[in-house]
């Protein structure tokens, strides 16, 4: 939804291709040749692997790539001198400029969050919106050395209105044993009368040489649909909280031979967290809780390398943005089990009674002595407390270990993990991904 | 004399090697802008409505991203079949241009810029660049050729050269369309949301009075009695058709069965009254009916609760004083 996406692959395919195969007679060799072959099979046989014209043109792992034993994992390629970086911004269409978004301006930060609260990523059946907040925005936007630069928008010459946008996060992030400064892609964003202008392609391309301008060379970023080539595939899934909101704006349902009062019933959770110690995090509980999770997260192929900086900015809790959770054992007071949720709500379209819906999403967990499943038994109770309607988590890390006894159902929803110009050739399970991107 | 001669003739080797040399310069610095040029023609991903946007041209050093268009608002509307069938039909080539004929393969080009890009706006190449030349003479040689009129004629060829082209790619379009029905973008998160489970309460068994009851109808419902339909028939977990319409918070439908009658103090299966479905289905208005009609405050269900004890609102006629 954040810009509109591929109603015409076969189309995109054809315009490089096609001139590609016309131009074929200067650069025909049987390698080539071949290789057209086996890409035209891979794609007959795969029904996924549609033509990406975009991507197919990026160091990105190539659906063909997946047969080949001979590809090391790590860059697709080198980085390149950054004098060879383009200089210049990527040309756009006549009527619209790039324009740095300096979030520190609260007008400007208003300006994005309008865009993105009126054209950013919709459900199949539109009946949501994310509704990402302004502060949850800033939180995003601004992690430790982040760069202003990588807040890009496009706006109107003539009205100065903002009608785009994408930005970049620096990350550090570990593959397998390979820690690689990153770029976290993130808030793609085309205002909804201008989808047809094809800005999302020239964003992608901006943010890209922007990246590259900080002589980083690779990007995470996530995608509801299958480009070449996701390193996982993972599903969201969701307890209700508030089960009779969620059925009343049509985020769940009721079956015909279910009661309200008993799935209402199902669903009711305890007054207060039953650990004992379970106690917000707070700044002095900073090193501890990067202790814990770096410890934790070393068992993942693919995982953030949070320093205290990090957890710092990702962890300590935010009203209403990010929320934090430990238990500090009543004897020894040793912090030994961390839990996190992030809010993201969504407005409800067109919804006499409801206009927002508000979401908590799972972060990052580690349940070391308290068992895992009661951990997030009480997030969901503090959830609850504080009014969510929904708490949704990914298959990811651990989480399928408390997903069904928690009574989290499964969502129609699958998020597909993404490296850029980094290949992890076989790619991996969702329970092998340390990773949880915004 | 023989000086004459051989200073001629090196004259002329020299002249020939930097008239050689200067035609290399020239080929290779035109091969370069023709490179150039390459880039930007592929950029913009052929939008099969390939409506003369203004603007499109300016994205050319951007590369067109086949991606990034599924929304309807403007573009999708205008996308026809024939753009479709000719999307469909150049992917097709591009994938099998080895069995393309040379002779077609320049026309196919020449249609198929007229189709993207429209007339041949683009500088003639170099002589001396043959392919490129031939090219370009196939595409500035149709003019200013509809862009409709070179959809349909490379149709027709490509129909010509693989009849059964279409199989294939019919399919890959079924696909595209399935895909692109989502409005998820091209990057980003996605909006999930609860999968619905059929099995969910399937045990339950419901006799037709209490369907009507769940759905509020109250006409239905009014059939029932009037046919001497139980008023307090119980289903499978001996909800009687009060709880049904309590349940889904049908005023009216309560309104008519407490009229009639209804026993408003009826226990389900796990002891649960009308008037603990509305508390816990924070119905008021319609707990507020059942106390008038005196459903009873203190009645316990299975786990012990009163349905005061579930209500978490501030209702006053929940108050025990009552």
């Amino acid at each position: 939804m954040a810009a509109p996406n591929n109603d015409q692959p076969a189309a995109s395919a054809s315009a490089s291709t096609s001139d590609a195969a016309l131009a074929a007679p200067e650069d025909t060799s049987i390698e080539a040749l071949a290789r057209r072959v086996q890409e035209h099979m891979t794609l007959a046989n795969n029904p996924t692997a549609r033509r990406h014209k975009f991507w197919e043109t990026q160091p990105v792992g190539q659906f063909g790539d997946v047969a080949d034993v001979s590809l090391p994992d790590g860059a697709i390629e080198p980085p390149s001198p950054l004098s060879e970086v383009r200089a210049d911004p990527y040309p756009l269409p006549a009527a619209f400029e790039w324009f740095t978004c300096d979030l520190d301006d609260d007008a400007l930060l208003a300006d994005l969050y309008a865009l993105l609260a009126h054209n950013y990523v919709e459900d199949d059946e539109n009946m949501f919106r994310f509704n990402y907040s302004p502060a949850f925005l800033r939180w995003a936007l601004r992690p430790p050395s982040f760069f202003r630069a990588w807040h890009i928008g496009v706006r109107a010459k003539e009205s100065k209105k903002l009608v785009a946008f994408i930005s970049g996060v620096p990350a550090r992030i570990r593959a397998r044993d390979d820690v690689v400064r990153m770029a976290e892609i993130n808030f793609l964003c085309v205002h909804k009368k201008l989808r047809s202008k094809r800005l999302a392609p020239v964003l992608i391309r901006e943010v890209t040489r922007r990246v590259h301008l900080e002589n980083i060379w690779q990007a995470a970023y996530t995608a509801g649909v299958v480009l070449p080539t996701p390193i996982t595939t993972c599903r969201y899934w969701h307890r209700s909280l508030n089960p009779k909101k969620l059925i009343d704006v049509g985020f769940s349902r009721l079956g015909p031979r279910m009661t309200m009062s008993r799935t209402v019933r199902l669903y009711k959770l305890p007054d207060a967290p039953l650990t004992p110690g379970f106690r917000q995090m707070e700044l002095r509980d900073v090193a501890a809780v990067t202790r814990l999770l770096r410890a934790y997260l070393a068992r993942y192929v693919v995982a953030p390398d949070f320093d205290e900086l990090d957890v710092e900015h990702w962890l300590l809790p935010q009203e209403d943005v990010v929320d934090s959770y430990l238990v500090e054992s009543p004897e020894t007071h040793e912090v030994t089990d961390f839990c996190s949720f992030y809010t993201l709500p969504s407005s409800v379209l067109n919804n006499a009674n409801y206009s927002t819906l508000k979401a908590a999403y799972s972060y990052y967990n580690v349940a070391v002595k308290t068992p895992l499943q009661q951990l997030m038994n009480d997030a969901l109770i503090v959830a609850k407390q504080k009014n969510y309607d929904v708490f949704n988590a990914l298959d990811v890390m651990e989480n399928e270990g408390f997903l069904k006894e928690l009574k989290f159902g499964p969502g129609d929803g699958q998020l597909h993990y993404y490296l850029y110009n980094y290949r992890i050739r076989n790619g991996i399970k969702p329970s092998e991904l340390g990773l949880v991107l915004l | 004399m023989g000086g004459d001669w051989q200073e001629l003739a090196q004259s002329a080797v020299i002249g020939l090697i930097f008239a050689f040399l200067v035609a290399k310069l020239i080929s290779v610095v035109l091969a370069f802008k023709e490179d150039n040029l390459r880039i930007t023609r592929s950029a913009p991903a052929p939008a099969p409505s390939s409506s003369p946007d203004a603007a499109a041209p300016a994205l050319d050093g951007g590369d067109g991203d086949g991606d990034s268009d599924s929304d309807g608002d403007w573009e999708g509307v205008e996308s026809t079949e024939l753009d479709e069938d000719f999307s469909a039909a150049s992917a097709f080539v591009a994938a099998s241009a080895a069995g393309v004929p040379e002779q077609a393969q320049l026309r196919l080009y020449g249609l198929y810029k007229i189709a993207t890009e429209g007339p041949c706006t683009a500088p003639q190449p170099s002589a001396l660049k043959l392919k490129a030349r031939a090219k370009w003479n196939a595409w500035n040689k149709l003019g200013a050729m509809p862009t409709e009129e070179a959809m349909e004629e490379y149709i027709t060829i490509v129909d010509e050269i693989f009849p059964n082209w279409s199989d294939g790619s019919k399919k890959k379009d079924g696909e595209t369309t399935m895909s692109a029905s989502g409005s998820k973008g091209p990057m980003g998160p996605v909006f999930s949301s609860l999968m619905y489970e059929e099995d969910q309460g399937n045990e339950s068994e419901l006799g037709d009075i209490h369907v009507s009851a769940r759905e509020g109808a109250i006409d239905d419902v009014k059939k029932h009695l009037a046919a001497a339909v139980q008023i307090n028939i119980r289903d499978s977990e001996e909800r009687i058709p009060l709880h049904w319409a309590v349940d889904r918070g049908h005023l009216d439908a309560v309104e008519v069965l407490v009229n009639s009658n209804a026993d408003v103090n009826a226990q389900d299966n796990e002891g649960q009254t009308a008037l603990h479905y509305a508390v816990l289905c924070e119905r008021e208005d319609i707990a507020e009916l059942l106390v008038k009609h005196h459903a009873d405050l203190q009645i316990k269900d299975g786990d012990g609760n009163t349905a005061q004890d579930l209500c978490s609102s501030a209702w006053p006629f929940m108050k025990p004083a009552n």
